[in-house]
């Protein structure tokens, strides 16, 4: 390219980048996205102690007769000792049973009565518990033999809580069967947690180290902020630049500067100021995660090996979806029908989004592998995959790039095409057809 | 030489021509104008001048060099529909389209544009808080920093008031004084009559008139009247030999048929009424602009 393009590319670069880092909103948005973007996490950290703290009323029928008094136990025990904080202020509510007789004949009569009390606010829910479940013949049903009656059964924390107890008195009635003392045998009733350890290494003399219990910061925290952080970074770099191209076409700005600068040129040096702008979001985000980390003693875990990779993947990424952002801005005719070919535009950032926890779960799984090799995904996802704990086989990522790169460089071919011929065209938004006839035509 | 040689040129959009076989040469220092109905072709000839669209066959030369990208800095343009970046500021701005331009000396240069257009205390506003005249005369600045061989204005004095018209255009003037070929589009037939050195007219992607306002008039002859008489309107729909009637009001223009005795017209005005003017003209280039355009009319 000759040094007069490069000139006036690099212009049009600037001048899109300063109009972008200087306004209040970039600033704005640079302090506020991560917060948007934790702000479910944070929520809930904030606000776990402001739970309705009013005693829970529940009914047991119970058919075995000989749950409930257990349940009825545990609930005290925990109502004396657990639903305070260490200032003694109660932050969680009493869990108060009682129990319902209930003849087999009577149950369903009885169930109408009690949902109407629950209906009614007399009652918080009910549990039923049917005699099968104390049986020991494997023929007999032991479908359901425990139900939990609520308005909103299915994500109240009581559910969970009272697993426990009746799974415990089901185990110490067979164990009395057996002649057993339940106290006796309290080992049999304890729980024990499973750690995740990283694998071992050898020393320099090639002795194994201690092994490392794995952390889930660096196991989830840390991908799924690099993934959030990529993600902020190409809304900010790539998005702005369909409002900027449809404002220059419909304020007949770019006409003036198409007389100087090609629409290539035009189109390139605008996606190129996008770059700028996630490059400026990202050192602000890396140089306050070194901060950060490093005044709590959390240096360790900040993924520098993974920096490049990441700055090469956004790099592709804004590329990618600033063309097709500035290609769809040059040929709409307003915001409205924008938003039309904005959302199919957009799919490169939000699969990821939306399969998140498969592939966080399973990064090695064939369908997480495919859908990083996939060029629009690749950014996202195979820094996601990349940042996990074992990484990813060192092909992956090579074969990722050179197809991100591929497919990148096509869609910046498409891109001005389509820029070229849009951005000087009046009237209604071309359909997606005719968009691509310019593509392919000209 | 030229400073525009347009050979031929074609451009279709859609299955329609917008500019047909036009060959142009512009001689270099002159001011050109373009006049045209809206949809004639005028935007598009001048786009392809610039670069920003190519013609399908033909070719088109500045300074006898085919168009290239070093020849745009040679090149200014005020284009009809304008728009600025709001949020940058009036200086910022027109240092931003000089170095696109790669012009030298550019705070001087904008120093000088500005308080000459009596803009040097908005250097530092955004454009959005000038007013419509304010951001035209800035537009007009930014298409001519760079000091260009060639500058292209499209409608320049549209939406100005009169005084503003003025500065703007004694600035165009000037520019042609110091050597600058100025090519400019307008829909203001007196504006072109008064400063154009030569005139083309395209029509339906055609050129139809070409030359100086002499040598157009000269094609069409002396063939109009300008009568004004002191009893005010009258009717002259009875007059022999009168092809087309223009009621101005006060004053009329008549259109003679060839053949047409003026003298007895002239007595059949007076036996109507009292004559206060009565002047046999060539057409008006807005005249010659109509009897074109809108042929059926006629």
């Amino acid at each position: 390219m000759k040094s007069r393009s490069i000139r006036n590319l690099l212009l049009i670069a600037q001048r899109e980048y300063l109009a972008t880092v200087k306004s209040k909103a970039f600033i704005i948005s640079l302090v506020l996205a991560p917060l948007f973007m934790g702000g479910s996490i944070i929520a809930m950290v904030l606000f776990q102690d402001k739970v309705d703290t009013r005693d829970k009323k529940i009914a047991i029928i119970d058919s075995t007769g000989q749950i409930a008094p257990a349940i009825i136990e545990k609930a005290d025990h925990r109502n004396a000792n657990n639903i305070t904080d260490k200032e003694g202020k109660q932050n969680k509510p009493a869990y108060l049973f009682h129990i319902v007789e209930a003849a087999t004949e009577e149950l369903e009569e009885t169930r109408l009565e009690l949902s109407d009390d629950v209906r009614n606010r007399k009652l918080f829910g009910f549990v039923e518990i049917a005699d099968s479940i104390l049986s020991t013949d494997p023929k007999v049903s032991k479908e359901t033999p425990v139900r939990f009656y609520s308005k909103n059964p299915s994500l109240d924390d009581l559910r969970g809580w009272i697993r426990g107890p009746i799974n415990d008195a089901i185990r110490g009635i067979h164990l009395s069967e057996l002649g057993i003392d339940k106290n006796e045998v309290g080992y049999l009733f304890e729980w024990h947690r499973v750690d995740g350890m990283k694998l071992v290494e050898a020393d320099e003399s090639g002795k194994a180290k201690d092994a490392e219990k794995a952390n889930e910061l660096a196991a989830f925290g840390i991908p799924v902020a690099m993934l959030f952080i990529m993600f902020i970074m190409v809304m900010m770099g790539a998005m702005p630049l369909l409002n900027s191209v449809m404002e220059e076409k419909n304020q007949h700005i770019a006409e003036t500067i198409l007389c100087s600068v090609t629409p290539f040129q035009f189109m390139l040096g605008k996606v190129l100021g996008g770059v700028a702008v996630s490059l400026t979001g990202s050192a602000f985000y890396i140089t306050m995660s070194v901060l950060l980390f490093g005044n709590m003693g959390f240096m360790g875990y900040i993924p520098f090996e993974l920096i490049p990779w990441f700055l090469v993947y956004l790099i592709g990424a804004i590329m990618l979806m600033g063309s097709m952002m500035a290609a769809i801005g040059s040929a709409c005719a307003d915001a409205k029908e924008a938003q039309n070919y904005t959302f199919p535009a957009m799919l490169p950032i939000m699969v990821p989004m939306f399969v998140l926890s498969v592939i966080i779960k399973e990064p090695m799984s064939g369908f997480a592998t495919t859908l990083s090799l996939i060029p629009p995904f690749t950014p996202m996802l195979m820094m996601l995959r990349q940042s996990m704990p074992g990484g990813v086989p060192m092909w992956q990522p090579m074969v990722g790039l050179a197809g991100l790169f591929i497919f990148t460089v096509i869609t910046v071919w498409v891109g001005s095409r389509i820029f070229r011929v849009g951005i000087l065209m009046k009237g209604k938004t071309p359909s997606f057809s005719t968009m691509m006839k310019w593509a392919i035509k000209g | 030489m030229d400073a525009i040689s347009i050979n031929q040129i074609t451009k279709t959009f859609s299955n329609q021509k917008a500019v047909d076989n036009l060959s142009l040469a512009i001689p270099s220092e002159s001011i050109y104008g373009f006049i045209g109905p809206n949809g004639s072709g005028k935007t598009t000839t001048l786009r392809m001048i610039l670069s920003i669209i190519y013609p399908d066959s033909g070719s088109i030369e500045l300074f006898g060099q085919p168009t290239s990208g070093s020849l745009r800095d040679d090149i200014g343009y005020l284009p009809e529909e304008r728009g600025l970046y709001n949020k940058m500021k009036v200086g910022e701005l027109i240092r931003f389209f000089g170095k696109l331009k790669n012009t030298d000396d550019l705070d001087k240069k904008i120093d000088y544009w500005l308080e000459r257009f009596d803009l040097l205390d908005w250097k530092n506003k955004k454009i959005d808080a000038l007013s419509k005249g304010m951001s035209q005369k800035v537009q007009f600045i930014a298409s001519i920093i760079s000091s260009p061989k060639i500058v292209i204005l499209d409608e320049p004095f549209s939406g100005l008031d009169p005084v503003n018209a003025e500065t703007m255009r004694s600035a165009v003037i000037d520019l042609q004084k110091q050597g600058t070929t100025i090519v400019f589009s307008t829909h203001d037939m007196g504006t072109a009559e008064k400063m154009c050195d030569r005139i083309f007219m395209i029509y339906q992607g055609k050129k139809v008139l070409d030359g100086t306002l002499a040598e157009i008039q000269e094609r069409y002859g002396s063939d109009t009247l300008k009568v004004r008489m002191t009893s005010g309107e009258v009717s002259m729909q009875t007059l022999p030999g009168i092809e087309k009637i223009t009621d101005y009001g006060r004053e009329q223009d008549l259109r003679l048929s060839p053949g047409t005795d003026t003298q007895e017209i002239l007595n059949k005005l007076i036996s109507i009424g009292r004559v206060e003017r009565f002047e046999i003209v060539k057409p008006s280039l807005h005249d010659i602009f109509v009897r074109i355009a809108n042929p059926e009319k006629e």
